[in-house]
């Protein structure tokens, strides 16, 4: 279980999520959501559509900032450390967004290396090296000088990846990973991510309802609840698709249809 | 393995990394300068070939040795090439950090490529792992060939053909599709059409009250300051009513159309492409001409007169403005010669003037829009290009009114 108590000490290590509330005005998210990602491993939260899943990734990322609740990278608050230590924090924490986000007017070398330039003192020729053995990691070497819009879907989600790691970070976030990929592709992709947690040892967040990614990729993961607006479940997702007491969770992992008054539980 | 000889490696950069090899000899006199990745690596001569001996913390160097710099240094030290292998050796390392592997994977593939075979001693395993994980480029070609620059010119003839012949295409369809929108058989949804005409009309009205009424207000400074001199100070009116309503409130209300509205057109046409959208229309059957360029068109059209007006009434205001107060002439004087110099012939040239620069602001945005590539760059692309080729295009059309008229003397 992911599941942290909001009583105890915050671990030294990971990622932890505790007694998060996520709202937009009056609209809440989701609420009192407390878990704990486990250093060099894979955490997938998962959830239907519109159940907040990435928008509780757009709260871990640092792009929005919560009402309620703490994330604590490492033992470190994201929210209430100064300015210099929380740009130093973001400068540890890798985004691959659904849509890639490639910047389009610049080469695929450029999206990579531009993390370099802003915040390295690496010389042009140090990025260069950089960047070729990110691209290779990636399974892109040799495509320095491409344009994004010359890529197939795949490739934009692994130059995305490439970019994403560029600074060697700890924290990996992923947001829809395999959306629009086909079914090779996709296998290739989760294959990457779990050898690039591997060997990078990375703690890997991704958000995703792709279910053969979820079985394939996850150490751990939470079911975010689109009707209760809360965590219903946490755990491997190959055990909670056999016994998860909720029946939405056991429904949505086992890809099958749900009672309109099946309850949480 | 004990290290038998260490040698500095070279603090200047590789320029090339087929240069001549030099001897060990040479290289160990080199005056050598502090450089900022010494602490990072040295090169190492050893029984069994030459060593890259990786050491310190490369998590926290500031500068890092590149690939073309090292692979020099390791086959011009000691001759790595002719010995056939090298050894990474990596026990000094205090951290295992992936810039360590950027660098192994680098050398090793330009090693490679001599036939050095690299070895790993003490090496970490995360450093090992990312360095297989590293797949190097297919050998396959993938470059691009050069074609003949003949060829190269008659493609790009043919592609300004065709961009003609596109043109040709969208003016014909606007002049077989306005009757359509007349009789309201047009594939466009009457509420976008009435929110074009507010966007083109009522919200433009700010923007040009202020540039016309300036236009008009610096049009009268001049004339008038210059008119004195001759104690013409009565033909102001006829300097101000003749310029503003047979040029400047045309051509200023364009430009502003041109920034304002062609530029917002284009970028949003431009959007809807990148986006599919257009490509969505055409599959529910949607004409996108129908559906996008004609209320644009008809928008347009319609608004720019109607501005001119407004506009040309402001200029005049301007000019009138100035006469009352530098040359005390009173509103009703300076309107009654108005009446008399001004003939309803260069409003009318102005009117259509003001037509045709819609006609053509209002084309050149959605043609240029709708042909943008699939992405955000050419997005900003096609709004500038709208703006400049409308600019461009409205001196030109003026020029040939300026032309037709001086013949035809009116």
């Amino acid at each position: 279980m992911a599941e942290l108590d909001a009583s105890q000490p915050l671990p030294e290590r990971g990622i932890a999520v505790r007694d998060l509330t996520l709202a937009y005005g009056d609209t809440v998210v989701q609420q009192e959501l407390s878990f704990h990602v486990q250093p060099a491993s894979i955490f997938v939260i998962m959830g239907v559509s519109g159940c907040g899943k990435s928008t509780l990734l757009r709260h871990m990322i640092d792009l929005e900032q919560a009402e309620q609740g703490d994330i604590v990278f490492d033992g470190h608050r994201l929210w209430t450390e100064d300015g210099v230590e929380r740009a130093a924090l973001q400068r540890r924490i890798g985004v691959l967004f659904q849509s890639t986000a490639l910047w389009s007017s610049m080469s695929v070398g450029e999206n990579v290396g531009l993390p370099l330039q802003l915040h390295t003192r690496l010389s042009a020729a140090e990025i260069r090296d950089q960047v070729a053995f990110k691209l290779a990691l990636v399974g892109l070497a040799g495509q320095e000088s491409r344009m994004p819009s010359e890529l197939s879907g795949g490739m934009q989600k692994r130059a995305g990846l490439a970019r994403a790691i560029a600074l060697d970070p700890d924290y990996l976030f992923l947001d829809e990973p395999s959306a629009g990929l086909d079914p090779i592709t996709s296998q290739r992709l989760d294959s990457l991510i779990m050898n690039l947690r591997d060997a990078l040892q990375l703690s890997v967040i991704a958000v995703t309802h792709e279910l053969p990614s979820i079985f394939t990729i996850a150490d751990d993961s939470i079911y975010l609840d689109n009707e209760s607006r809360r965590a219903i479940a946490h755990g491997d997702p190959r055990t909670l698709a056999e016994h998860a007491e909720q029946a939405r969770v056991r429904a949505f992992l086992n890809r099958q249809p749900i009672a309109a008054d099946d309850g949480p539980s | 393995m004990r290290p038998n000889k260490t040698i500095a490696h070279n603090p200047k950069p590789a320029t090339c990394q087929n240069r001549e090899i030099r001897s060990f000899r040479y290289r160990a006199f080199v005056p050598q300068t502090a450089s900022p990745t010494s602490n990072l690596y040295r090169i190492e001569a050893r029984p069994d070939g030459v060593a890259l001996v990786l050491a310190g913390d490369w998590g926290a160097a500031t500068h890092l040795p590149t690939t073309p710099r090292v692979v020099d240094e390791l086959l011009g030290a000691t001759g790595a090439d002719a010995s056939g292998q090298a050894v990474v050796d990596g026990r000094e390392l205090v951290s295992a950090h992936p810039r360590v592997a950027a660098l192994v994977y680098g050398v090793n593939q330009q090693l490679r490529k001599r036939d050095v075979a690299l070895r790993y001693e003490g090496l970490p395993e995360s450093v090992q792992a990312l360095v297989t994980l590293a797949r190097p480029a297919a050998a396959t070609d993938t470059t691009v060939r050069r074609a003949h620059w003949l060829t190269r010119l008659g493609e790009r003839g043919r592609m300004r053909l065709g961009s003609v012949s596109n043109t040709a295409e969208l003016i014909g369809n606007a002049f077989a599709a306005t009757p359509k929108l007349a009789v309201g058989r047009a594939q466009a949804r009457w509420v976008d059409f009435m929110a074009l005409i507010r966007e083109t009309g009522a919200s433009s009205l700010p923007v040009v009250t202020i540039v016309n009424l300036l236009i008009g207000a610096v049009l009268g400074f001049v004339g008038a300051v210059q008119l004195a001199t001759f104690g013409a100070g009565l033909y102001l009116a006829d300097l101000v009513g003749i310029a503003v309503a047979r040029e400047m409130a045309a051509i200023m209300t364009a430009f502003i159309m041109a920034g304002r509205i062609g530029a917002t057109f284009a970028a949003h046409l431009a959007t809807m492409e990148a986006n599919e959208e257009i490509d969505a229309l055409r599959m529910i059957g949607v004409s996108p001409f129908e559906f996008l360029v004609l209320p644009r068109l008809t928008a347009l059209t319609l608004m720019m007169p109607l501005l001119f007006l407004y506009a040309a009434a402001l200029g005049i205001g301007g000019g009138m403005i100035v006469a009352e107060l530098v040359l005390n002439t009173s509103p009703a004087s300076f309107l009654g010669r108005l009446q008399d110099a001004v003939a309803v012939r260069h409003f009318v040239i102005g009117f259509i003037k003001a037509v045709c620069f819609g006609v053509l602001i209002a084309l050149a945005s959605c043609y240029l829009g709708m042909r943008a590539g699939r992405n955000a760059a050419e997005v900003g692309r096609a709004a500038t290009r709208t703006v400049v080729v409308s600019i461009i295009g409205i001196i030109v059309i003026d020029a040939i009114f300026a032309l037709c008229t001086n013949a035809l003397g009116v």
